[in-house]
């Protein structure tokens, strides 16, 4: 298996897709982002230079444009560059894209990938650091895909652009680099199957995009306290695995939830709430949620750090969840 | 071009078609327990009857709140529709869209949106996928004069402009919302945002069946012949129930008969019926110009609303879509 970053993975799984459907299109440039992994889309642009757009900086008529020419049988990957500039654009997220399909009565299907990348960069600030996955699965008719490996990523992406639905891709900016043996050829990974990607008897953390290293991380720290954690990695937000997470619970007994995002309606509250009223007689421990406090994310180094959940607490809430276990 | 005899009849019993149906509202509204809000397109039936003469199979026009107008014209079975306005399962949309959200891509009405401005983008949309697959195809964007107000028309114009994309953007202006203007723009005409954008705009009198007719073709055959989008506002006179909070006949049922005998107008709002009703209007020239006789058009009328009538029953007949629908279709 050839070794691939992250970035060169995203961009190996969109040349699949877009040889397999001559009619897609893609708007946007920097598919993999201005930094060190800038040169991997080099492929892509190689192969299907004529089929990808330069758009003015537009982001909300992107967007229309994208459901629109979904609609009219064109497939779409429209690329916002950082996840916060999709704000722009969330009337025609929410009130087209997401609604179409079901409005219409089933007539109109919106095969359209909006493409971002998300979470805490670094010196982002409260505008470049946003992670609106969990605004947007409150929006009943979007697919809510985040990759956590180069694997899942290349799998992943393949899935998004052969869906008939609105799908947001939200790659987090600080794991293109991130580099693993992938599958050669072609791989699609079905949206709505959540990974085991530790096994582990004690704890289960359920973890989304960066969080999943982050657990990962935290789960060979804790192995040397004798605490067995599994790693459970949704892959989709929406749709939502939660037999996976339900099966994990039910063997471990406990339940830690990690999401870079906002605690409070956030993803991890969400993974939560399920397991708590599904598998509540499994619980033998308070539910923990690991995720960012109601603040937006600040510039300064050691201030961003205090509010980015990491590696360390989830480390702390296993701890405490499994406290004289 | 001028415009062929078959035209001339085509463009009548679509505008009798639009007017009727719309009044078949009303009466729903009146006879049922109605949720709805309609927003009607009476008083603009010239250019769903100008539309109507120039889409071609795989055109795709995107409307707005006052949708039922483009559907009726586009060819949407009425009775579909005015079961969709009712909420019923037989509705085009099966009852999840309502007078709002009306649509029917296989005859061309590929989208409506509620939003103000939803439909303009969307079709820019539509055009890209036309120019892409490379066809001739042409979209149309419906739009009233308050979508200019939204930051989308400004984006959606410009990169219609840029990519010459192939989409008229159709706006009808009534000018009118109350007693404040609709659209609240700084520049001194609509076209005058479109035309900095380096879009070419015409103006056409909407209560002129005909002109509109023939600027609707030109702005198409440049359109098709792949010279970039063109604006084109078409100015109404704003019929009084435009805004209508509870159904009301505000001119009446429309009477055919005024064409002929103007003692017979009568009313608060004689004045629109008499100097700007395009039905009535059209129906007068058609008269002048001794192109149909008065008893062709009475029977074409009669024809169109034994038409009406009978999808009024069969949407009257229609049942309630079953409650477990709603939790269908979020998904593809």
């Amino acid at each position: 298996m050839p070794r691939m970053t992250f970035a060169e993975a995203l961009i190996d799984g969109l040349i699949w897709s877009l040889r397999e459907s001559p009619s897609t299109m893609i708007l946007g440039r920097g598919l993999t982002g201005h930094g060190t992994e800038a040169d991997a889309q080099k492929p892509l642009m190689d192969e299907f230079g004529d089929r990808i757009t330069d758009p003015p900086t537009s982001e909300e008529a992107m967007t229309s444009l994208g459901v629109g020419a979904a609609m009219a049988g064109t497939p779409m990957l429209i690329h916002y560059g950082t996840a916060s500039f999709a704000m722009e654009a969330w009337n025609q997220l929410i009130n087209e894209a997401a609604n179409a399909h079901y409005m219409s009565g089933g007539q109109l299907t919106v095969p359209v990938v909006f493409h971002v990348f998300h979470g805490v960069r670094g010196g982002g600030g409260p505008q470049h650091s946003l992670s609106p996955h969990a605004m947007l699965a409150n929006a009943p008719g979007m697919e809510i895909v985040m990759p956590a490996s180069p694997t899942d990523a290349k799998g992943l992406i393949r899935s998004a652009m052969k869906s008939p639905n609105p799908t947001f891709f939200f790659n987090h900016t600080q794991l293109l680099g991130l580099a693993e043996d992938v599958p050669a050829g072609d791989l699609a990974i079905p949206l709505g199957q959540a990974a085991v990607k530790r096994k582990g008897r004690d704890v289960t953390v359920v973890a989304l995009s960066k969080m999943v290293s982050e657990a990962l991380a935290a789960a060979e720290t804790l192995a040397r306290e004798n605490i067995d954690v599994e790693v459970v990695d949704l892959r989709t937000l929406c749709p939502l695995d939660e037999a996976t997470v339900i099966e994990s619970v039910t063997r471990t007994g406990r339940l830690v939830v990690a999401d870079e995002g906002s605690i409070v309606c956030g993803a991890a509250s969400e993974v939560a709430a399920f397991v708590a009223e599904k598998a509540f007689a499994a619980l033998k421990a308070p539910i923990a949620r690991v995720a960012r406090p109601m603040v937006p994310v600040p510039f300064s180094p050691p201030l961003e750090a205090a509010v980015t959940p990491s590696a360390d607490d989830i480390v702390a809430a296993c701890r405490r969840v499994t406290k004289g276990k | 071009m001028t415009i062929t005899q078959d035209q001339r009849l085509a463009l009548l019993t679509c505008m009798l078609r639009m007017r009727r149906f719309e009044e078949t509202v009303i009466h729903l509204a009146l006879a049922h327990d109605y949720v709805g809000r309609q927003h009607l397109h009476i008083g603009h039936e010239t250019s769903g009857g100008a539309v109507a003469a120039i889409l071609k199979t795989g055109d795709r026009l995107h409307s707005t709140h006052r949708n039922h107008g483009f559907l009726i014209a586009a060819g949407a079975d009425p009775g579909k529709a005015f079961a969709e306005i009712l909420g019923r399962a037989d509705g085009l949309n099966g009852g999840k869209g309502g007078t709002w959200h009306l649509c029917d891509p296989r005859h061309g009405v590929s989208s409506t949106s509620a939003m103000v401005g939803g439909s303009i983008g969307l079709a820019v949309g539509s055009a890209f996928a036309a120019k892409s697959q490379k066809t001739d195809n042409i979209a149309v964007a419906h739009f009233g004069d308050g979508t200019l107000d939204e930051g989308i028309a400004y984006e959606a114009l410009n990169m219609a402009s840029i990519f010459e994309l192939p989409v008229l953007f159709l706006c009808e202006n009534n000018s009118k919302a109350g007693q404040r203007p609709s659209s609240m723009l700084a520049a001194k005409a609509l076209r005058h945002v479109p035309e900095a954008l380096s879009i070419p705009s015409v103006l056409v009198n909407g209560a002129d069946a005909e002109a509109t007719v023939q600027a609707v073709q030109d702005a198409a055959r440049q359109i098709r012949a792949g010279k970039g989008p063109v604006f084109l506002e078409i100015a109404f006179e704003r019929w009084p129930g435009s805004h209508q909070v509870t159904a009301a006949f505000p001119t009446g049922i429309t009477d055919l008969e005024t064409a002929w005998d103007e003692s017979r107008i009568a009313g608060k709002h004689a004045d629109w019926i008499r100097r700007f009703d395009p039905l009535r209007l059209y129906v007068k020239a058609l008269d002048q110009s001794k192109t149909m006789s008065r008893q062709d058009i009475l029977a074409l009328d009669r024809r169109v609303q034994d038409d009406m009538a009978k999808a009024r029953a069969f949407a009257e007949a229609s049942p309630f879509p079953k409650p477990e629908v709603a939790l269908q279709g979020a998904f593809a």
